[in-house]
């Protein structure tokens, strides 16, 4: 280091002081009151949820920046331990929150009624405030994301440069958590383009070849949809009239908050007329729904997905697809179908198109994919178009539906990330077919592998036969006989992962044939640390597959609340 | 009404006192030496002080920069102390019915965001001009060098007392001078390195077309003068809706002199060469401070003058507003080729004059009277472009000072010098990325905070209250402003590419031959940088503080 000064704060000691100033900053400048809401109650959300994963993650990241390659590696160990300890925190007090839904009865599940809400002051002169909470919608992917954090960095353990892959991990977790969490609209779009940081990084720096190409397009995708979908936020905030109190802004009288919107919005359309009226809310309804469709992704939007997802690296995939995919559910659900019922009545028939299109496009163009992991993101694509199905079906079954496929789904797919991931890291290789007989080299890989693709392509028993049944019980009494297009569609899902397994598990003789890649050596198995996290995921698959009713009971409650809340006809 | 040059005065405007004391002392100390007079006729040596070899403490060649700073400093911590100690209150300076300068909130925000950038560039630049300790020495380069810190800091004192003229002028005239008394300092701030062949041709191009439009907006404010017989503002405002096509002709014409300064298209095409051959901290002043300067002038012109009222004198609202998408669309590609970090900020800088723009056409539509808007929108829009204004010194100037510190080490006119910043020096690779994010729009940065609340007021105006006057809306009942936000947005979507691709050139490709080890230390410049970080992190989550003031700044325009 030249350094020819006197005082030598370049480096640690700056960042450190720098990151304090800043934390406490933000600490101070959100919670005034810190650690408990206006009723006195303890904040579970806040802090321990979003606050500490981002901040300590922040924290890690500051250490591990170092110049010097040896210290880098010398911190990665324990800076790979607190991290996985810390991601258990979230998990641990989402764990007791779910137990402490199962036994008290103190949470009103009742539409746009939140569990463990807080509200602070934030930015009040344009009516912004800090206001989390949770309900039946945002609570399982409020665990699902807490759960996956540390299956995903235990899988991931080895990771090179760990030092500051895994406090991106843990950051990534608390973004997602903030985006479920937060009932203000300002804050849930801060959130939102925050989960775009860690995730373009985490592409860039650990991805494939092409990872250049693939995190910027990932990033600039999202990005132009996101401030589409800003523009028809903001637009609809001045369409909310102005108001007084907590929430509302000193200076332009209006509000961010989404509780007061969503109320507003429910109250105008369940009276006589239409919210906004039908023209401005079909405008605004696809303003919103390009941003959370664009995210999801629906199949003109798509391209972004497969591209990201090959590049990532597996702990980015398994977050990628595990979470990130399911906010543009959460937000559809949320927003545009909340806000504009009538818009969605509308388009009833345009939303189920994009859903089937998506259906049958991901999975038709799985059969052709030679690369296992591109397979996999498609496949990812046409599970999403089934949420739309849900969603367009417009009953509460459908809903229900497709918040248990999302769930279902977020299991799911991690685990398929993570045997990709297992793939390219020990064969070096994902084309499907350059290697035959896996289930002679590594036994447990193949296992995991036959495992989660059954999983993934319904099989009874396990979580997502239960949400692909309940969407076609759902999608029957709207759409009749058309049920034949997505029920061969899944028989078409069955066939690429059947002939896929069969093609890199079993054929090869008895002695198997590796991949070139491999140079002639004999490929390993697994490691623990990727079998514990894949084993994890598993048991969550079978658990969630034969009582599903652990979180289908929540969600029931919220899609009917939210079915009498916000449609006027209780039923198409 | 205050006459100037009573004690008054001096009390009112006691940090632009404090800015002229600076400069005589930046002047004269490094002069002192112990030279004597000797009284004619006599043998009476007299010690004189100006000038002879030099004393060992006024000739240290770090003096004239610490004395600049420190008068900044001062300037800006009375500024603060004025404004929030309750004392404060509106006071106006004349003699009889001429009104020269307004002591208001508005103008006290300006002098505040010019004496930031002033005084952030001077910090950064302490380390940058080579300076070398007080030695008796004969080296011919070691003295100019020395020499050159006293003009360095002479111009940039300059530069902010010419510009607090300008946020304080009530007579366009008042303004003018101000106005040049600060671009000509920039001229010679831009020309400094005139060694090297890119600072000269900066400097003569930078010189002659800012020149030029000021000529031109001078000829305007002549033909003003013609059709009101005054410059003082109230008189223009008060006589605008009776004006003739005298009045709009000047009014383009002064458009153009304001429009240089903002680096509005098509005035812009000096910009990139001024940016990129000025060393970086007085990039960042030209891209921050004078582009205030600049916006002061609009505002005053634009809104405060000739809001119309009229279908006749609405003319600049639609020329503006063809502008400022113009202008943000040109600035946005344009930066999308450019090779030059310098040139591609430069760009940057020229689509958020576009952004700007289009909030000052939201405002002009407001009055117009084809939308039905509470009157107090309009004050939100203004104060959505002073947050703006306000951060931009955060993130811009910070992005500028970074690639100064790379200029420490030679040279950051390519794209390539960055490259590998991540590995070398992961901390200020880390802040150079968060001032891009803050540049893109990404929150939950102090950049997306005023993108957001500029885009919110003109969205504010385009809705007005339609939803109180009926109840069955089509988007075509939204009046037309509001499509210059969606333009907006798809600029900033744009705008991503460049910013990101200086990501992607820092933490993905390796660093250049040459340029492996750490960077340069320079302590003041990376104080600056992080102080610069801090701020665009902290007004990105709690600034609510600072869009009251500037609501409130806009309120003391007195437009409802």
């Amino acid at each position: 280091m030249s350094s020819n000064s006197v005082i030598d704060l370049k480096g640690k000691e700056f960042l450190l002081i720098g990151g304090l100033t800043v934390s406490v900053a933000l600490l101070a400048a959100f919670f005034p009151d810190l650690g408990s809401n206006g009723e006195g109650a303890v904040d579970w959300i806040s802090i321990p949820l979003v606050g500490f994963p981002i901040i300590t993650a922040g924290i890690m990241l500051a250490f591990a920046s170092q110049e010097n390659r040896s210290r880098r590696k010398m911190l990665s160990s324990p800076v790979r331990l607190a991290t996985f300890v810390f991601s258990l925190i979230p998990l641990a007090i989402s764990t007791a929150l779910f137990f402490d839904w199962l036994i008290a009865v103190n949470w009103d599940l009742s539409y746009n009624e939140y569990a463990l809400e807080s509200q602070y002051a934030w930015i009040d002169s344009i009516g912004v405030s800090w206001h989390v909470g949770m309900d039946g919608l945002s609570f399982p992917m409020v665990w699902l994301t807490t759960f996956l954090v540390p299956v995903t960095i235990l899988t991931t353990w080895d990771e090179k440069d760990g030092a500051t892959y895994h406090p991106l991990l843990l950051m990534m977790g608390g973004a997602l958590i903030g985006v479920f969490v937060s009932l203000d609209l300002f804050l849930f779009y801060v959130f939102w383009e925050l989960t775009l940081i860690p995730m373009f990084f985490l592409i860039l720096k650990w991805g494939g070849k092409d990872r250049r190409y693939a995190s910027q397009k990932f990033f600039i995708y999202t990005f132009c949809a996101s401030v589409i979908m800003l523009l028809g936020l903001i637009t609809l905030y001045f369409m909310i009239p102005e108001g007084s109190g907590e929430g509302y802004g000193t200076i332009t009288g209006r509000t961010f908050d989404m509780k007061a919107i969503l109320s507003y919005a429910a109250a105008e359309n369940l009276g006589d007329g239409v919210f906004l009226g039908m023209g401005m809310q079909q405008v605004l309804f696809w303003m919103l729904m390009l941003g959370f469709l664009v995210k999801l992704p629906a199949v003109p939007f798509h391209t972004w997905l497969p591209d990201a997802h090959v590049q990532a690296p597996t702990g980015g995939s398994m977050l990628l697809a595990g979470v990130m995919l399911k906010m543009g559910a959460y937000g559809m659900l949320r927003l545009p179908v909340a806000l504009f019922p009538d818009a969605l009545i509308e388009f009833q028939d345009w939303v189920m198109i994009i859903g089937l299109v998506s259906l049958v496009w991901g999975s038709v163009v799985c059969l052709g994919q030679t690369n296992l992991k591109r397979m996999v993101a498609y496949s990812s694509v046409s599970h999403m178009g089934v949420i739309l199905l849900g969603i367009a079906s417009m009953q509460p079954l459908g809903y229900d539906a497709a918040l248990f496929m999302m769930f279902a789904h977020g299991i799911i797919s991690p685990m398929l990330f993570a045997v990709c991931g297992s793939f390219k890291h020990h064969y070096h290789s994902m084309e499907i077919g350059s290697m035959r007989g896996m289930a002679k080299f590594s036994p447990y890989l193949a296992v995991y592998m036959m495992f989660g693709w059954m999983a993934s392509l319904g099989l009874p028993l396990l979580a997502g036969f239960v949400a692909e049944l309940m969407i076609m019980i759902a999608y029957w009494p709207v759409y009749g006989w058309w049920i034949l297009l997505p029920g061969f569609v899944l028989a078409v899902t069955a066939a690429y992962y059947l002939w896929s397994m069969q093609r890199t598990i079993f054929e090869g003789g008895d002695e198997g044939q590796p991949p070139e890649s491999m140079l002639g050596e004999t490929p390993p198995d697994i490691s623990l640390h990727e079998n514990i996290g894949m084993f994890i995921l598993a048991v969550f698959t079978v658990i969630f597959g034969i009582f599903p009713f652990i979180a289908l009971g929540m969600m029931g409650d919220w899609s009917t609340a939210f079915f009498e809340g916000v449609f006027k006809l209780g039923g198409i | 009404m205050i006459e100037p040059f009573s004690p008054e005065f001096w009390k009112v405007l006691a940090p632009e006192t404090v800015l002229l004391l600076g400069l005589i002392a930046v002047f004269v100390i490094p002069n002192l030496g112990n030279t004597t007079f000797r009284i004619p006729l006599t043998k009476i040596q007299v010690p004189w002080f100006l000038g002879g070899r030099r004393f060992r403490l006024t000739g240290a060649a770090h003096l004239p920069g610490l004395i600049g700073c420190a008068t900044l400093l001062g300037s800006l911590l009375l500024l603060v102390i004025g404004q929030f100690d309750g004392s404060f209150k509106v006071e106006t300076i004349g003699t009889g019915e001429l009104v020269l300068f307004r002591i208001d909130e508005f103008a006290r925000l300006f002098e505040m965001i010019f004496l930031s950038a002033v005084f952030l560039a001077s910090m950064a630049s302490l380390d940058r001009v080579p300076a070398t300790i007080y030695e008796e020495t004969d080296e011919l380069e070691e003295m100019y060098n020395n020499r050159r810190q006293a003009d360095l800091y002479i111009l940039m004192l300059t530069v902010a007392v010419g510009m607090c003229m300008v946020a304080l002028a009530q007579d366009l005239f008042v303004l003018f001078v101000g106005l040049e008394l600060a671009s000509l300092a920039t001229y010679v701030l831009v020309a400094f390195h005139k060694e090297t062949k890119a600072g000269a041709e900066a400097g003569v191009k930078y010189f002659i077309t800012g020149s030029v439009a000021s000529g031109i907006g001078l000829y305007g404010l002549s033909l003003l003068y013609l059709e009101f017989g005054s410059l003082q503002l109230n008189d223009l405002a008060a006589g605008w809706s009776e004006s003739g096509v005298l009045a709009i002709i000047a009014l383009g014409l002064v458009l153009v002199g304001f429009g240089f300064k903002v680096s509005a298209a098509p005035f812009h095409f000096a910009a990139p060469d001024a940016y990129a051959g000025a060393n970086s901290p007085v990039a960042g002043v030209l891209a921050t401070a004078s582009k205030a300067m600049g916006i002061i002038g609009l505002i005053r012109v634009l809104v405060v003058v000739a809001l119309p009222n009229t279908e006749g004198s609405a003319v600049w609202v639609y020329t503006l507003a063809a502008l400022s998408v113009i202008t943000m669309t040109w600035g946005n590609i344009a930066a999308l080729g450019s090779k030059n970090p310098k040139r591609m900020l430069a760009y940057s800088s020229v689509a958020h004059a576009g952004y700007m723009m289009a909030a000052l056409t939201a405002v002009g539509a407001w009055r117009w009277g084809h939308i039905s808007a509470p009157a107090n929108y309009a004050n939100v829009v203004i104060a959505a472009v002073l947050f703006h204004l306000v951060v931009l010194v955060a993130f811009k100037l910070g992005a500028f000072l970074v690639l100064g510190l790379l200029e420490m080490e030679g040279g950051a006119s390519r794209l390539s010098a960055l490259s590998g910043l991540g590995r070398r020096d992961p901390l200020i690779a880390a802040c150079m990325f968060i001032f891009m994010l803050a540049l893109a729009g990404v929150p939950p940065l102090a950049g997306f905070m005023s993108k957001f609340l500029v885009v919110a007021g003109i969205v504010s105006t385009g809705v007005g209250d339609i939803t109180t006057s009926r109840g069955d809306l089509l988007i075509g009942d939204l009046h037309w402003v509001w499509w210059l936000a969606l333009a907006l947005f798809i600029n900033s979507a744009i705008s991503v590419f460049y910013y990101l691709r200086i990501g992607v050139v820092m933490f993905l490709e390796p660093p250049e031959e040459g340029r492996r080890k750490p960077l340069p230390y320079g302590v003041s410049i990376r104080m600056t940088i992080w102080f610069c970080v801090c701020a665009t992190i902290f007004l990105g989550v709690s600034g609510d503080f600072l869009i009251d003031m500037c609501h409130k700044a806009a309120e003391s325009l007195n437009l409802v």
